[in-house]
């Protein structure tokens, strides 16, 4: 019931609305676009043929029905509601090719002999214009727009000062009392009692020796060495070393040919997760890494987030050069573990704001770096490190009844799935134009990847100041996080609403909830200056939270890890995260 | 586009200083805007309270059981309308109630 026309979804049109385009020319609602007015405080498009004007239906000379249409034929407008008595459809049925009308609160189509809402592109696209453009207009310096506010649910929970609906404690019901009783096994069973022992350590805690500033890498490898999909691959010989090692031996004698990451991994989990508690030296894994990676070997400091990526690369690269496989499509993850895990897919809408024509474009990623808000004072100078108690007024918390203050993830997520007015100075050439015009730009998530690694941008490089600086904000991150809302596809539905859905039509809905919900696993952390630093990572293993600090693991409560000043977090899909922490085996 | 003529304007002054009718607070509502941020107001709350995915399941199901095709606005505005207004929390209605009270004691004439 619907046809693809550039790879968008939309239902084939009634046979009144065919009629109705055939007898207006090309572009039968024009005239109705004028009328469209977009009103704070939602955002919403609306119908009126004055800014002023109360509709009424002609009929009944009723205000207050709930479904008022305007004849899109004649402008007369009339009340609907089925069952009770439509003017409207009255009205369609008394003159022929007068059945389409335009529901004059919503800016919705609608075929009155029908019943049914349809569709015009180009009248959605208006509206979908004048509602961006309203919300643009609107938007102050940094940031928060009419069209964020017309998303109900956006806003992040914890900032809004709302009254929440009242606590009731669950009880379960008959059939979920059965349950309980034939599925149950008590806690502290006298057989069971050695599993659960909260003095031993999980499985696969081992210090890392710092060999000189490289707190960097080991922070980056105890999150890897417990990111439970790379975890599983290693420890289940995926990566055989001694095999591979034997392959290139053969294939090349050369010393370059045994150079593999993936190897080293495979020694460093095979070490990590032996039982013994020593600490570890991965001076083997250093000497690896800096051959890969010359330009940044040295007893410098670096960054961890760049080794994360370099790492990656090494992985990808050495296991692409082995496989010799035909070239996977880019992000679906097929080519090596790393990207298995890590990678996903960015989508980028660039909207022309003249035409209001989308061009889409896809990328893969393997992590998502996001902005800290920018602070309204500080201009060069770094902040010093704020208490969760201490309120900043930030430059965005326009909107009111926000808690201001506080920088989250979700945030900051929500300002990079933002729709983004880019400068006259950066205009983008427009297909239907012709032209370059100002565009509008939204990044959204196409594709999932099984782990979730989002990069704090604390270090900022100046090459115009020559100077670097570090930002110390506090961000709070959730230790449970559902990623739906900056899917591709509730980023779209949230702009164009009930209106043509530009979605490919072979693009999972949003009603796979199993998928976008995801559960953090791993926190690095930066504390001390931009060119004096350490970071440490704090890991979560069966609900606990344990700080890995170069050699030394602690165990750590939450609150620690809520506080501390994240840089990088890690989050796996939940299915993965649940499964890991049963059954977790001591040694 | 021909415009039909603009509908004959309300008559009876005596009974608007009265009890207003229905009709004339629903304009005076809307032409303050008030009736715009109510509306916002009752979408947030309806969120917040669940509603709005309830009656999002509600019409899924009975999209899936009458088959995608074979299902219109109507007949989803006729099935799902008994329900919402009955599951509406108590506490929204008071809250819009105390809303609109207050709106119309401080524009009364």
């Amino acid at each position: 019931m619907s046809s693809k026309i550039n790879g968008h979804v939309s239902p084939q049109p009634c046979p009144h609305l065919l009629v109705f385009r055939s007898r207006n020319g090309p572009k039968p609602f024009r005239a109705l676009q004028d009328c469209i007015r977009v009103k704070p405080p939602g955002g919403r498009a609306a119908i009126r043929r004055e800014p002023t004007e109360v509709p009424r239906c002609g009929t009944c000379e009723e205000s207050s029905r709930s479904r008022l249409y305007a004849c899109v034929a004649c402008a007369a407008v009339f009340c609907h509601a089925p069952l009770l008595h439509s003017h409207a459809s009255d009205h369609s049925l008394s003159i022929p090719g007068h059945e389409i009308a335009v529901d004059v609160d919503r800016a919705e189509l609608f075929c009155c002999a029908c019943g049914d809402q349809v569709y015009d592109r180009d009248f959605d696209a208006a509206v979908v214009l004048a509602q961006t453009v309203n919300a643009t207009a609107t938007t102050s310096t940094s940031g928060s727009t009419a069209m964020q506010c017309s998303v109900a649910g956006s806003q992040p929970e914890n900032l809004r000062k709302r009254r929440r609906v009242d606590y009731r404690p669950w009880e379960p019901d008959s059939g979920e009392h059965i349950s309980r009783g034939n599925q149950s096994i008590p806690l502290l069973d006298a057989a069971n009692a050695s599993l659960v022992s909260s003095t031993q350590q999980p499985w696969g805690l081992r210090g890392l020796n710092n060999l000189g500033n490289t707190c960097f890498m080991n922070s980056i490898l105890q999150a890897l060495l417990h990111t439970p999909p790379l975890r599983n691959y290693f420890l289940g010989d995926r990566h055989n070393r001694y095999y591979c090692q034997q392959k290139n031996g053969a294939i090349n004698g050369t010393k370059n040919s045994r150079l593999c990451l993936a190897c080293d991994m495979d020694a460093l989990f095979s070490a990590v997760f032996s039982g013994d508690r020593t600490p570890y030296s991965p001076a083997k894994f250093l000497y690896s890494w800096w051959q890969h990676a010359a330009n940044l070997a040295s007893y410098e400091q670096q960054d961890a987030h760049e080794f994360f990526i370099s790492m990656l690369e090494g992985i990808h690269e050495k296991v692409e050069k082995d496989k010799r496989k035909s070239q996977s499509p880019a992000g679906s993850g097929d080519c090596c573990i790393a990207h298995r895990v890590f990678s996903g897919i960015l989508r980028s809408d660039v909207m022309c704001m003249v035409c209001g024509f989308t061009s889409t474009t896809y990328d893969p990623c393997v992590d998502i770096s996001l902005d800290l808000e920018p602070n309204q004072g500080g201009s060069g100078k770094s902040s010093s490190a704020k208490s969760l108690n201490s309120f900043n007024v930030e430059a965005d918390c326009m909107r009111p009844n926000q808690n201001c203050g506080i920088s989250t993830l979700k945030g900051c997520l929500e300002r990079f799935t933002r729709a983004e007015k880019l400068g006259s100075d950066q205009k983008l050439f427009c297909q239907k134009c012709q032209v370059r015009q100002e565009s509008l730009k939204q990044m959204s998530i196409r594709k999932l990847p099984l782990v979730s690694c989002f990069h704090v941008k604390r270090f900022e490089h100046s090459s115009i100041r020559k100077m670097s600086r570090k930002v110390d904000r506090y961000l709070q991150f959730p230790f449970s996080l559902d990623m739906a809302p900056y899917l591709s596809s509730s980023i779209l539905r949230s702009r164009f609403g009930n209106r043509i859905f530009p979605f490919d039509g072979d693009e999972q809905d949003a009603s796979n909830d199993l998928s976008t919900e995801f559960e953090l696993f791993a926190v690095v952390t930066h504390s001390g200056r931009l060119d004096a630093g350490h970071y440490v990572t704090y890991l979560r293993l069966s609900n606990q939270w344990y700080k890995c600090e170069d050699a030394w693991i602690t165990q750590v409560n939450e609150s620690i890890v809520r506080a501390a000043q994240g840089y990088m977090m890690f989050y796996v899909q939940k299915v993965l995260y649940y499964k890991e922490s049963e059954n977790q085996g001591t040694s | 586009m021909s415009r039909p003529p603009p509908p004959p304007p309300t008559t009876n002054k005596d009974q608007q200083h009265q009890n207003p009718s229905l009709q004339e607070i629903n304009i005076k509502l809307i032409q303050s805007g008030e009736k715009e941020r109510l509306k916002e107001l009752l979408r947030e709350r309806l969120l917040e309270c669940g509603w709005i995915d309830e009656m999002k399941a509600l019409c899924r199901a009975f999209t899936r059981k009458k088959g995608r095709n074979n299902v219109t606005v109507d007949d989803l505005v006729h099935v799902i309308s008994p329900k919402g207004r009955a599951s509406v929390p108590n506490s929204v209605k008071a809250e819009l109630l105390q809303r609109i009270r207050a709106f119309l004691a401080s524009t009364a004439d």
